[in-house]
């Protein structure tokens, strides 16, 4: 008997609330995607780090996963209470039959089994053709190959989906249990007539908090952005607490202040619906400040988060670019008080630890002088103040590197490019500091010569050449003159290193070869009781450690992302949703003194617009904020990237926050007119 | 022709083959203008049918009704809602006012969705106001009215709009004596100072007393007709209490 009514409750929701069931659904399906990442990542063709890293990232993930079960804690519990209260009718008429609170509960705790398993497994299922997705995206951030395809369920994440998401409603339940049992029964069959008790308010005090609101934000914005980030932590910290307190006040005064200003204008107030339309979001508003508070905070983040995620990555795409060119380099650091000949020469230092290149690993050792130009003489009149600021923080000034042609070409042929022919008056710049800023590239336009201790030379490209002379993961950021071989200026030597490519037929062999040479050099590198600093790369590490952390920012990124949007739409929805059932005995009334169905779509229309908008045009305005404070982290790499990543961010928020919005109007105008 | 109402034979079934109920049973009437029509009848007798189908919110299964020369029996929806815009006024038992509004902004609601100028509006709302002596209240929400203040409310909100027809469904059901007097006599003023047609449903021979004309209905069928004349409202009322009694089954709902 109880089950029986417990499912007809349940299908009967699954009509009014399916945007609950919906947001379930989504909530699993992206919890199980992510978690699955371990075992949907395990066919990827990946290095020993890049492995390494994979299990770091696993770890990330699960922490973050506990955070966010917390967060779908907090919706799930939410959304049901809605749910309860907007039943509390129906429960009282089974309690004047009889029922005792006891079997009442027990239909709620059936009903919620129901709902929670069917979109478990709902939810799981989508995961399981989600997650196939994402391996192939994982592929492409890690820039590593898909070996074979696989259809792969995770049994793990299943496992963990079902327990994090029983937890959750288990908690439900108990928390269902507490309500009925404070519930009385004359509340619970007059919920339905009670109306929502209109806050009078002086419209003179709302302008005022309205205005407070205003100058709050206002001073907030400012903090943030004179101060950016770098900013003393207390700053930092009353910046957003203000933000915070702005936000909420500005949520708590709109409504009232909306009215006023509307009132004002007779040809807007007096106008089809307008009068109800606004006394409608004006309870809502007024009565929800604080979710819409949390809900604007939370779509702030979510932007922000994006931004800072999209920002990262390109920022690191752009610098890595040129920096790959090699399967493995290492170079070997000069120490000017070692006299002993050849003591800084990489090739010797590789024999006396009898290291050996197979035939196959083709190499090219090369040497990096420093010369006594230094960058600020090169560019000082091309240089901004804050462009020099930004080079010295990055540790950019100083001596400039030289590279002897000979070298260079040796270096070119093996990356399978044409050598350069050069005259012993001539000199190449070889540089990406061009996407940093502008002063190098008005350099290389403005002057034909570099003068190096008195003597000319002329400077034979045009652009600077981006490529590195080698592969790194730690100093993404190169400059170097390429000098003729019979240089007579003074050259004081710096590094001297070597690129290897990796022809043979089994390229994983010597990757891992030079990674365990690399690793225990790190460790130890005391040949005869001298000590040598000596570092490598292979490319998989440096792949690993460049795209790892984007990868990681961006995986973390779209997971709290996505919560976020979803946490925040579906608790938009709900609040909607309810309405929408609260008011339609108004809706009736509207219709019984002649409202035109036109005219009362519009209206829902409207109201539900105006109800998404507004938490979202706040966020923006936040967000503008706080993206120009990130860009400012990132200004030195990220020119450009705003646009595109922008527009990701604006479909994503289009997709889901739109649709949810589509969803509850349509949702809406059934509600409103379904027991017609 | 100066009748407002002119109902032909009308009939309402509800039900499906073989268990047919006839909520209407063949009903012919007309009301004239500045006529104030009452309808009696006990409980079930088809009355609120009756004024539903009249005020376009149900359909009749046969016969034509016509209001101010339009049959609204043969209307398109869009065409009815425009109708009952327009033409219909509507006062309800339990007032139908939106409590999120202010007595002010109920009025105005009627005005808006026939998109009337702001200048018009005002002076309309302050007009009715007057009339029918709300003025003081208009700011007030409906939860700061007493019944009877807010089923005045819900007159001025029928009247504003200048309607053909008033059409009240039970008006005083849910005041006390004293607010269905005031209600009543507010009724009575209207009708004689500004000629509105009112149609009103009753089962209380007391409301029904103020009309001109009472009609009685019993099982969907008119069972009776009074018409007031040269009578006082005392001696009206009395005949009415007749009519009941020989409905039976209703005195109880006698004064």
């Amino acid at each position: 008997m109880f089950y029986k009514i417990a499912i007809n409750n349940v299908k009967r929701s699954f009509r009014d609330y399916s945007i609950y069931f919906l947001t379930l659904t989504i909530a699993v399906c992206i919890f199980y995607s992510f978690n699955s990442f371990e075992e949907q990542t395990a066919m990827l063709e990946m290095g020993k780090s890049t492995s390494e890293y994979m299990l770091t990232l696993n770890k990330l993930i699960a922490g973050t996963s506990i955070f966010v079960s917390f967060i779908l804690g907090g919706l799930i519990t939410y959304a049901n209470n809605f749910l309860i209260k907007k039943r509390k009718k129906e429960l009282g008429i089974y309690m004047t039959l009889g029922m005792s609170k006891g079997k009442i509960s027990r239909i709620l705790i059936f009903e919620t089994l129901l709902i929670g398993l069917v979109s478990l497994a709902v939810g799981i299922t989508l995961g399981i053709i989600v997650s196939q997705g994402l391996s192939v995206i994982t592929a492409q951030l890690l820039a590593v190959e898909m070996s074979h395809y696989k259809f792969i369920v995770s049994i793990g994440a299943v496992i963990k989906s079902a327990v994090y998401f029983g937890i959750i409603y288990l908690l439900v339940m108990i928390f269902n249990q507490v309500t009925i049992s404070k519930y009385k029964l004359i509340d619970m069959l007059n919920a339905a007539k009670k109306n929502e008790v209109v806050k009078l308010k002086n419209a003179y005090v709302s302008i005022f908090f309205f205005i407070v609101s205003l100058i709050v934000l206002a001073i907030a914005y400012v903090l943030i952005l004179k101060n950016g980030l770098n900013s003393e932590g207390f700053l930092l910290i009353a910046s957003l607490l203000l933000g915070v307190f702005g936000t909420m006040l500005f949520f708590f005064s709109l409504s009232n202040f909306m009215i006023h200003i509307v009132q004002k204008n007779k040809k807007l107030y007096l106008k089809d619906l307008n009068i109800f339309i606004l006394r409608q979001i004006n309870n809502k508003i007024n009565t929800n400040f604080v979710s819409m508070s949390v809900i604007c905070l939370m779509l702030f983040l979510t932007i922000t988060l994006l931004f800072t995620m999209f920002s990262f990555k390109s920022t690191n795409d752009n610098m890595v670019a040129g920096n790959t060119s090699f399967d493995a380099s290492s170079v070997l650091i000069a120490k000017n008080e070692n006299l002993e000949e050849n003591a800084n020469d990489i090739e010797t230092f590789l024999e006396k630890i009898d290291f050996t290149f197979e035939a196959d690993e083709k190499h090219t050792f090369f040497s990096e002088y420093k010369l006594t130009l230094t960058l600020e003489n090169l560019l000082s009149n091309y240089l901004s103040k804050q462009e020099q600021k930004e080079f010295q923080e990055s540790y950019m000034l100083g001596a400039l590197s030289a590279v002897k042609i000979s070298d260079y070409n040796s270096i070119l042929q093996l990356k399978g490019q044409k050598p350069k022919e050069l005259k012993d008056n001539e000199v190449l710049v070889v540089s990406n500091y061009g996407r940093m800023n502008q002063a190098l590239n008005k350099f290389m336009d403005n002057e034909n010569t570099i003068n190096i201790e008195g003597k000319d030379y002329a400077v034979k490209n045009d652009a600077p050449i981006e490529g590195n002379i080698l592969t790194t993961a730690t100093a993404l950021t190169y400059f170097y003159l390429i000098i003729p071989d019979n240089f007579s200026g003074e050259l004081q030597l710096d590094k001297t290193g070597y690129n290897v490519m990796f022809e043979g037929s089994d390229p994983k062999k010597s990757e891992e070869k030079f990674t365990n040479l690399f690793s225990s050099l790190w460790e130890d590198s005391t040949v005869d009781g001298t000590n040598y600093l000596v570092l490598g790369n292979t490319i998989d590490q440096v792949n690993t450690r460049v795209h790892g952390l984007s990868a990681t920012v961006v995986f973390l990124g779209i997971y709290l992302g996505l919560i976020f949007l979803i946490s925040s739409a579906a608790v938009m929805a709900l609040q909607q949703l309810s309405d929408a059932s609260d008011s339609f005995e108004r809706y009736q009334s509207l219709r019984r003194i002649g409202v035109t169905e036109k005219l009362i779509n519009k209206a829902i229309l409207i109201q539900n617009l105006i109800y998404f908008a507004i938490p979202l045009g706040l966020a923006i305005i936040h967000s503008i904020v706080g993206i120009s404070m990130v860009n400012e982290v990132f200004k030195a790499f990220s020119q450009g990237i705003i646009g595109s990543s922008m527009l990701v961010i604006i479909s994503t928020l289009l997709v889901i926050y739109g649709g949810y919005f589509y969803a509850t109007y349509v949702g809406f105008k059934n509600i409103v007119k379904s027991r017609n | 022709m100066n009748s407002i109402l002119n109902v032909e034979k009308i009939e309402k079934y509800y039900g499906y083959k073989g268990n047919v109920t006839k909520a209407i049973d063949n009903i012919s009437f007309k009301v004239d203008k500045g006529e104030f029509v009452g309808i009696m009848g006990p409980s079930g007798s088809g009355k609120t049918t009756l004024l539903n189908c009249i005020s376009t919110i149900d359909t009749i299964t046969t016969g034509h009704i016509n209001i101010n020369n339009k049959d609204i029996t043969v209307l398109k929806r869009k065409a009815l809602e425009n109708f009952r815009r327009d033409e219909l006024g509507f006062i309800f038992q339990d007032f139908n006012l939106l409590d999120t509004l202010t007595a002010y902004e109920n009025i105005a609601l009627a005005l808006t969705i026939q998109n009337r100028g702001t200048r018009e509006i005002d002076r309309l709302i302050k007009s009715v106001a007057k009339k029918l002596e709300i003025s003081e209240l208009l700011n007030n929400y409906p939860f700061q009215l007493s019944g009877g203040q807010k089923q005045r409310v819900a007159s001025a909100r029928a009247l504003v709009t200048e309607p053909s027809l008033i059409l009240a469904d039970e008006p005083t059901g849910a005041l006390d004596s004293k607010s269905a007097r005031l209600l009543l006599d507010t009724f009575e003023k209207l009708n004689k100072e500004f000629q509105s047609t009112i149609l009103m449903v009753t089962h209380d021979a007391f409301t029904a007393s103020y009309a001109h004309r009472i009609l009685f209905i019993k099982d969907g069928r008119i069972f009776n007709e009074l018409i007031r004349g040269e009578d006082t409202r005392k001696e009206f009322f009395n005949k009415i209490i007749e009519v009941v009694t020989l409905l039976g089954g209703d005195a109880g709902n006698v004064l």
